[in-house]
């Protein structure tokens, strides 16, 4: 799912509200301020290989797996070690590592006040960047 | 993928797919066995009455009375399929949870062409003792018949099947090799079984 953040907010993408996702928007409501503060974000390269990772990650424990449990002849074997994957998996992939973070996105510098005739922003959108800068 | 939620989802839904994966892949390692195992039936003594069953109806049944001897041991078996591996894979591999095991009276009378009555079962959990060694054992259930057709019945045939109960997979129903002739005796007998 490809999230582009709105250029407009020439900040880092530590966004406070999730307005695009709706199971963000309704869980993060019952969460205290402390945890909803945590930054989670990854660029786009981070994703991938955070994706990348946790598929070979599960998989080579399914294949590992799997034969363990042929050798000892119980099927409960293959699923703790497919389990001990998913979670290895979840401890490298879930935090945002910095490894994760090395390609950040280069925002454009912020734009002063919407003066040219291109512009599309009204004059209530326009006095509220003026009270953020 | 931004967020560690949908992070979280995609792993969990990943791990969840590749869990039906092995579990069909289980199914697949075992789908070829055969589950055939040697039985030894034996009885003592057998008699018939004729008394009227009261779970159905006022008239008067056959019931038979059978005492058994059963051996088998049911744990390992060559599997011709499987001589390349080097486990020898016995009816109690990683994909059977129990075993079902039940001795059957199969017969054909007047009245009906195909009679079984099941008279006795067990059920052997896997890593349970899976040898059996039963001398004159009593049955479970009654040996009713539907009529008098147990009488003089010189053609009664024990034999011990058991439903394979796998973790993935079909349930099949193995009929054990060895069987058991019993014959009815052509009077009923007035007397308590003893």
């Amino acid at each position: 799912m490809l999230v582009i953040s709105n250029p407009r907010d020439n900040l880092l993408p530590e966004r406070k509200t999730c307005t695009y996702s709706l199971t963000n928007m309704d869980i993060k409501a019952y969460l205290p301020e402390a945890i909803k503060k945590i930054p989670t974000h990854m660029d786009f390269v981070g994703q991938k290989k955070a994706e990348k990772m946790f598929q070979m990650i599960i998989i080579s424990f399914a294949v590992v797996g799997f034969i363990w449990g042929y050798i000892c002849q119980q099927f409960s074997q293959t699923m703790y070690i497919l389990i001990t994957g998913f979670v290895i998996s979840c401890l490298l992939t879930l935090p945002p590592w910095s490894m994760f973070r090395k390609n950040p996105l280069s925002w454009q510098k912020a734009r002063p006040e919407a003066e040219e005739i291109g512009s599309t922003t009204t004059s209530a959108s326009a006095q509220k960047s003026k009270k953020k800068k | 993928m931004n967020t560690a939620l949908s992070r979280l989802n995609t792993i969990f839904a990943f791990t969840l797919s590749v869990m039906a994966g092995l579990t069909f892949l289980c199914f697949l390692s075992t789908f070829f066995n055969e589950h055939k195992a040697d039985v030894a039936i034996n009885t003592g003594k057998v008699i018939v009455k004729n008394v009227p069953d009261y779970s159905a109806g006022r008239e008067k049944n056959d019931l038979g009375f059978v005492v058994f001897d059963l051996q088998t041991d049911i744990l390992f078996l060559d599997c011709p399929w499987l001589l390349t591996t080097f486990l020898p894979q016995g009816i109690f591999n990683w994909n059977v949870k129990q075993l079902f095991l039940y001795l059957f009276a199969e017969y054909e009378t007047e009245d009906h062409k195909l009679n079984q009555v099941v008279i006795w079962d067990k059920i052997i959990k896997r890593g349970e003792n899976s040898v059996l060694d039963y001398k004159k054992a009593n049955t479970k259930y009654y040996f009713w018949d539907f009529g008098n057709g147990l009488r003089s019945n010189k053609n009664v045939t024990l034999s011990l099947s058991w439903n394979v109960i796998p973790n993935a997979g079909t349930l099949p129903k193995i009929q054990g090799v060895g069987q058991h002739k019993i014959e009815f005796p052509s009077e009923y007998s007035p007397n308590r079984f003893q």
